[in-house]
Formats: C-alpha cells, sequence, structure tokens
C-alpha cells in the first residue's frame, strides 16, 4: 500500500536534508508507529506520504513514493486527498470553517468528492460513531474542546475512507482518555476496514501497545523497523534520542544489579512485559 | 513566596462554574504538580495566581498580601507564567528580544538583561538560536523560548502550564533537570501535567483535581499511590507505580533507578532466604 | 453577528435566495418610494411582520432600532440645519433649523432603517452558508464562498485569540491597565502575535482544506439539499422586477428627496 524507495528531500534553504535515504513499504491494514527525536524527519515524512511534499513545500525530492497506487509526486493533492488522509497535531486548524455543525463538517470533504447524498450522510455517521461524537452532531464545531476538536478533525478524514491514513502527533494536545479515544480508533479502522495507518509519536507506551510494527527516524534516516517491543528494547541503548519507557529504564537498571537476566533478552516496554521480566 | 487561595470559586460569564470552593496554600520552595483531566479546572486554578482570573468567591493571597489590589503586569514580578500555547506570546523579531521582553518590562538595566538573557537561553539548550525568528523554530522550540522568556523574568514562584508536550526524550529530560536545579535554588514551581512519569520524577507534591474541586492533595509518594483516585479523575498512574503495584508492592519508588535498587535488595533477600 | 434563530417557521424553511430577493425588494423599495409614509410602510408593513412570522420579532426591532440611533441623531441635525427652507422651528445664531429639513432628515433614516432592518432580518431568518449554498448553486466561486463563510466564523475566535495574547504579554510584565499612553503602548506586543498566529493558523487550515479535497476540479454535491418550489422561483423574479421597476420610477418619475 505504501512503498517508498530512495527518498531523500531537503527544504528549501535548508542545508542539510531533512530526510536522507528512506525505504519503506508497508502493507495494508497495517498499523505502524514513528518514532524518533525532534528534528529527526517524522513530520517531513508525513508529508511525503501525503503528497504535501512536494506539493506545498518546496524543496529537492529525490526517490519514489508510491501511496495506494499512485506516485505521490505526480498525483494532485486534492486527487490524492480521497485516498491518503493527514491529521495533524493542531485541532483547531484542521476545522474548515466551512460548515456550521459537526455533521456537515465531517461531510465537507466528501461534498467536495461529489459523493451522492445518501452515501455521504452514511459516511460521516460513521465517521461520527467510530470517533464518539455521534452525540455532538449537531452542534458548531468551533464550541467543541480540544479534544472533541482533534476527534473531529480525525473523522472528516476517515469520513473519505481514505486506505491510508497518515497521523502527524495526533494525541499532543490530548489528554489520557482522548489520547486512548484516537488510538482505539486508529486499532479499529486497521482491523475493520485494513486501512494503512502511519503514527508519529512521543507517547512509547501507547504506541507499544497498540501498533504493529514500529519505525525509528534518526537524523532523517531509518534506524530500526519492526516488532515494537525489539525496536524499543533496541532504542534504549542507542543514541537514537527515541526515550524509553520508565518499564524499559526500570529493567534496564535492575539489570545492571545483576540479578536480571541479560542481554539477549528483550527489554520489557509495557506493564504486561515488565510484570513478566520482573517477577 | 508563599501563596494562599482561601475557599475560592470561578464562575465564567456564561454561568459554568469551573472553580468550586478550592483551599489550596503552597509554601515557598515547593514543587508542586497539579494533574487531572482536561476540563477539571487546572488551568483556571492557576490563573488565579497571577491576576489572570480574579475569583467570583474567594481570596487570593501572594506573599501575605492579597492579589486582588495588583495588576497582572505588577503581579508578574512575582509569578512566572509560561503558557500551553507558546504562539500566543511570541512576537519579537528574534529570541534575543523575545527573551529580553520580560526583563524590560521590569526596567532593569541592559547588563543585567544580557546576563539573564544568556543564562536562560543556556537553560533551555537555544543559546545557539538567540537571532533566528521565533517562528522559524520548530513548535518544541518555541515553547522552550517561551520558557527561556519567563525565566529570563527570575520570579521566585513560576507556573508551568503542560511543559512537556511536544518534547522529544531529549527535550523532556532537559526539563526535568532545568525543575530540579530551579527547585534546589529555592523557587516555587508549580506544573499542570499530564505526564505523570514526569510529575513523580521532579515533583514533590500533588494535587488532583477534577470537577473544579481538589480530590486529593498531598506527597507525591503518597497521593500517586492511589490508583483508584487517579482513575477516577481520569489520570493514568505513573509508570513506576503500576509496576511497583503489580509487583505487589506496598512501597513506592520515584526513579528507575530507585527501582532497580529495591528490586535487587528483594531479590537478593529472597535468594538470600532460599 | 446575529445568530439565526432556531426554530423552524415558514419564512425560514424559504429557499435563502428567496429569502434574499425579499430583502433585495424591501431595500429597493425603501431607496425608490417617494415619500416618508410610504418608506415607514416598507419597515412597519413589510419587514416588521416578516420579522414576527419567523419568530425573531424582538432581536430585530432591538437590532434595527439600535443601529440606527447614531445616524438619526446625526442626520436630523445635519439635515435639519443645512437645508433650506421656509418653516423654520429652531434658531441657534446664525443656523436655522428648518421643519422642511427635519422632514428630509426623517426621510432619509427611514431609508437607512428599511436598508438596516432588511439586512438585520436577512441575517436573523438565513443561515450564512445555507444562503452561500444558495448563491454557488447560481454560479458564485466555491472560493468566493468559503472565504465569506469562514471570515464570519473564523473572525469572532481572533478575539479569544487577542485576548488569550492579551494575558501572555499580561503576564510578562506589559501593563495595560492605566492611563491611556499605557494602554496605547502595550498594542505593538499584542498585534505582532495576532497577526503572525493568524497567518500561520491560515497556512494550516488551507493544508487541511486540500486534504479535503477542497481544490479538486470536478463536480461537487451538498449533503444538505435547499427546498425550492416553482412558486418561490416565480416570487423571486416577480420580486427582482418590481424591484428594478420602483427605482427606474423613482429615476425617472419621482425626482423629489
Amino acid at each position: 500500500m505504501i512503498a517508498v524507495s530512495g527518498l531523500r528531500f531537503r527544504y528549501t534553504g535548508s542545508e542539510q536534508p531533512a530526510l536522507d535515504g528512506i525505504d519503506l513499504s508497508i502493507g495494508a491494514g497495517e498499523l505502524v508507529g514513528v518514532v524518533g527525536a525532534n528534528g529527526a524527519g517524522k513530520s517531513t515524512l508525513c508529508y511525503a506520504l501525503t503528497g504535501y511534499i512536494p506539493h506545498f513545500y518546496a524543496g529537492a525530492l529525490e526517490g519514489d513514493v508510491l501511496v495506494a497506487g499512485h506516485e505521490v509526486r505526480r498525483t494532485p493533492v486534492s486527487e490524492l486527498a480521497a485516498e491518503a488522509g493527514l491529521v495533524f497535531h493542531n485541532p483547531f486548524n484542521q476545522i474548515s470553517g466551512a460548515r456550521y455543525t459537526v455533521l456537515e463538517e465531517v461531510a465537507f470533504g466528501l461534498e467536495n468528492l461529489g459523493l451522492v447524498p445518501d452515501a455521504m450522510r452514511q459516511q460521516a455517521q460513521a465517521a461520527l460513531l467510530a470517533t464518539g461524537l455521534e452525540d455532538l452532531a449537531g452542534r458548531s464545531p468551533f464550541t467543541l474542546s480540544g479534544g472533541e476538536q482533534q476527534r473531529l478533525a480525525v473523522a472528516a478524514v476517515i469520513a473519505m475512507q481514505p486506505r491510508v491514513l497518515v497521523l502527524d502527533e495526533p494525541t499532543s494536545q490530548l489528554d489520557p482518555a482522548g489520547t486512548r479515544a484516537i488510538f482505539e480508533v486508529l486499532r479499529s479502522l486497521a482491523r475493520t476496514r485494513r486501512t494503512t495507518i502511519v503514527i508519529t509519536e512521543h507517547k512509547l507506551g501507547w504506541l507499544a501497545s497498540f501498533v504493529d510494527r514500529l519505525v525509528v527516524l534518526h537524523a532523517g534516516r531509518l534506524a530500526a523497523d519492526g516488532e515494537p517491543r525489539r525496536v524499543l528494547s533496541e532504542a534504549a541503548s542507542q543514541p537514537w534520542g527515541v526515550g524509553a519507557t520508565d518499564y524499559t529504564r526500570a529493567a534496564q537498571e535492575a539489570r545492571r544489579g545483576g540479578l536480571l537476566p541479560t542481554a539477549g533478552d528483550l527489554l520489557p516496554v509495557t506493564l504486561e512485559q515488565a510484570l513478566e521480566t520482573l517477577r | 513566596m508563599s501563596l494562599d487561595l482561601r475557599h475560592v470559586s470561578f464562575r465564567y460569564p456564561g454561568g459554568v462554574l469551573a472553580l468550586d470552593g478550592v483551599d489550596l496554600t503552597v509554601a515557598a520552595g515547593e514543587a508542586l504538580a497539579i494533574v487531572g483531566e482536561n476540563g477539571a479546572g487546572k488551568t483556571t486554578l492557576v490563573k488565579l495566581f497571577n491576576g489572570l482570573l480574579r475569583p467570583t468567591e474567594g481570596s487570593v493571597w501572594l506573599a501575605g498580601s492579597e492579589t486582588r489590589r495588583q495588576t497582572v503586569a505588577q503581579l508578574a514580578r512575582q509569578v512566572g507564567f509560561v503558557f500551553q500555547n507558546p504562539d500566543d506570546q511570541l512576537f519579537a523579531r528574534s529570541v534575543r528580544d523575545e527573551v529580553a521582553f520580560g526583563p524590560r518590562n521590569l526596567r532593569l538595566p541592559e547588563a543585567e538583561i544580557r546576563a539573564r538573557l544568556e543564562q536562560a537561553l543556556a537553560e533551555v539548550g537555544l543559546t545557539a538560536a538567540v537571532d533566528r525568528h521565533p517562528y522559524d523554530l520548530s513548535a518544541p522550540e518555541r515553547k522552550l523560548v517561551a520558557l527561556a522568556a519567563a525565566l529570563a523574568m527570575r520570579t521566585p514562584l513560576l507556573v508551568l502550564d503542560e511543559p512537556t508536550i511536544g518534547q522529544d526524550a531529549q527535550g523532556v529530560e532537559r526539563l526535568g533537570k532545568l525543575v530540579d536545579q530551579l527547585s534546589a535554588e529555592g523557587r516555587t514551581l508549580v506544573t499542570i501535567t499530564h505526564d505523570l512519569d514526569f510529575c513523580l520524577a521532579h515533583f514533590e507534591r500533588v494535587v488532583v483535581m477534577a470537577g473544579g474541586r481538589i480530590l486529593a492533595d498531598g506527597p507525591a509518594t503518597e497521593v500517586l499511590q492511589r490508583v483508584e483516585l487517579l482513575q477516577q479523575a481520569q489520570v493514568e498512574p505513573p509508570e513506576l507505580v503500576q509496576l511497583a503495584r503489580g509487583l505487589g508492592w506496598d512501597t513506592m519508588v520515584r526513579t528507575p533507578q530507585a527501582f532497580a535498587e529495591a528490586w535487587t535488595a528483594r531479590r537478593a533477600g529472597k535468594d538470600g532466604a532460599r | 453577528m446575529a445568530e439565526p434563530v432556531r426554530r423552524p417557521s415558514a419564512i425560514e424553511a424559504l429557499h435563502p435566495l428567496t429569502k434574499l430577493a425579499l430583502m433585495l425588494a424591501a431595500v429597493a423599495a425603501g431607496a425608490a418610494l417617494p415619500n416618508l409614509p410610504a418608506v415607514l410602510g416598507v419597515y412597519l408593513l413589510v419587514l416588521v411582520p416578516l420579522a414576527a412570522a419567523g419568530g425573531c420579532l424582538a432581536p430585530f426591532l432591538r437590532t434595527s432600532l439600535r443601529v440606527l440611533t447614531p445616524f438619526l441623531i446625526s442626520l436630523l441635525l445635519i439635515q435639519g440645519f443645512f437645508t433650506t427652507g421656509p418653516t423654520v422651528l429652531v434658531r441657534l445664531g446664525p443656523f436655522r433649523y428648518t421643519l422642511e429639513g427635519l422632514l428630509v432628515g426623517l426621510l432619509f433614516s427611514a431609508r437607512l432603517l428599511v436598508g438596516m432592518g432588511a439586512a438585520t432580518l436577512l441575517m436573523l431568518i438565513t443561515r450564512p452558508d445555507a444562503l452561500m449554498r444558495g448563491l454557488v448553486e447560481r454560479g458564485l466561486p466555491n472560493q468566493i464562498a468559503y472565504i465569506v463563510i469562514t471570515a464570519l466564523q473564523i473572525v469572532p475566535t481572533f478575539q479569544a485569540r487577542a485576548r488569550a495574547i492579551l494575558d501572555a504579554q499580561r503576564s510578562r510584565g506589559l501593563e495595560t491597565e492605566g492611563r491611556l499612553t499605557v494602554r496605547l503602548r502595550a498594542f505593538a506586543p499584542l498585534v505582532g502575535p495576532l497577526i503572525l498566529s493568524s497567518l500561520m493558523q491560515i497556512e494550516e487550515r488551507a493544508i487541511a482544506l486540500e486534504a479535503r479535497a477542497f481544490n479538486r476540479p470536478g463536480r461537487r454535491t451538498s449533503l444538505v439539499a435547499l427546498h425550492d418550489t416553482r412558486a418561490q422561483a416565480l416570487l423571486r423574479w416577480a420580486l427582482l422586477a418590481a424591484a428594478l421597476a420602483l427605482i427606474a420610477v423613482r429615476l425617472l418619475v419621482w425626482r423629489a428627496a
């Protein structure tokens, strides 16, 4: 569903490339997390997957990005949008401002795509249901709280039923309840609709619990790609700036005490794993 | 710099009661974290500290005098505030001018302003960015500029509203060190945060809020163990607390190192007992 | 801006372009009819009953009269003193306040009242997005409709934004309370963030719009259909014709004030 090969990108006016040779292949229905230090290229990758690069952000682009069968470089964003949606982390700026109710806001993209009203209504309502916004359908988007607005942004994009969904730190402004709501929607989409999902995050614990695969970006390159526990275990002792959950750190420190079986075993990343390791 | 909120309530003009009879005393030099779900009243509460909001009932006392008598700008000499959204305040053309804005308002001599500027930027790790336009920096970096701007005012009390949002691991670590350092200097710190692990590691006292009320207020080691209460307030307990609890411990640890020591001791004890 | 009243009424159920046509005809009548009773008649016998039928009489009266008041006062004063006429009511030094002037002022005010009343009523009984949708169906470029609607929805948020910025700067020692000079000096650190963050907001919003296929070429559909009838279409043409006729007659026949 997503095939990236040799992707290099340097923003105009920047000396360093933001992405320096990325090869990545993601299949339908995969839920992939992307982690890395700030400046490692996470947002740039999100833009490259959805066409914002090169169409909106100028720079030197090399390599091929194929998303849902479209060559991103050659497809205008408004066309690609039906197949690859992007949600970013400022909920307020994602409200179109063109509609007076939440339901219409969610249907806005579908109107632009020229869908029949019945299909639109059905898809929009499904999106509201998936994001838990059905009770707010008649409210003005501007009266929603930050967490609700972020769910609205997700709903508005998933209503278009894209095959690929890219989210750039979508939960940064949300509290744990809001974060859980977003992650659960994503998991449900990946499982039931086979939507391919790429999400960048700093919240390692949540990622480890929800994603199938984790990718680490470091200085514009792919430093690791694989099963979340394995990748985060490795990241704990690498200078990638990814950080670690306290479960990982606790086990790391415990290892130093000498009473915990040593390297070769994976470090725990979640509570369950930590309890298993440390009991 | 002691802060005393006496039975404060706050009702928004539209009628919503955001704070309901809150009593809170913060002694000089304390490091306090306020946690709770969105809408619990946390931001409303801290805005009472520097007069941005005035209580509709009750009173706020700062260093022994009621804040009602002073303007926000006057209170700004004693209460520094770092907002959740840095874009609400960044207006200067360079980081330098931005960070110097506060001290200039305090009418400090230029040499003093320069010294504070350097120190503040060093504390947040943005010394190299001093002449850049704030909006050329990334969002997390702009947050750090806003923090530096507040640090440069060297207020005895500093309020941080969700400082770790958007920061990467290194950024959070730097913030943690900064908090520890400020605390060691004797500054009073109040933070609002969803990052309970950060809270556990760096703050002595925790206040849990829900529905405009304080549900719990006490030492971090005590409050953060009350898992049911935290969950009732829609707060995820810190990972180390969940771990210790899962292992059946009745004590709490605040850092991975402390955890490891306790764990090793127990394991050694168990092995020794065999 | 006044919020459209939410209770459904026969008036509100009309197609937005019908409502627009009604209001335009009222404005034309208010501008063209030759004397005070006729113009007031448009307000009292056309607009007020429509407002009542639309369930928004109180806000309509409040707003249209409130907006008129400053103009009323200045018009009555200016016209009264500066229109020459035989019947002098008040003498103030070299200035003469005439009855004819008073009447002219009243007539102008009445015309203004009808104009503002029509605009107010339109805003009260029509949802802006419905009106825009009606216009887009008739050929208004989508981009223009978008700009109008978002301006209506987003500009009010600037107020909240400005307040947040004001709070942030006050918290850094910017004094905003006190003498006027103090308050004026506070202006610069407020304008900068407002403009810059608004620009960034616009950029991000433009990107978000692209993600919703806003600029996609091709047919656009609508979730909510606007209900129109032949009768209304005929009414609109009739109103348009009447408005044009009134204006023509005014220009050619009635050449009084």
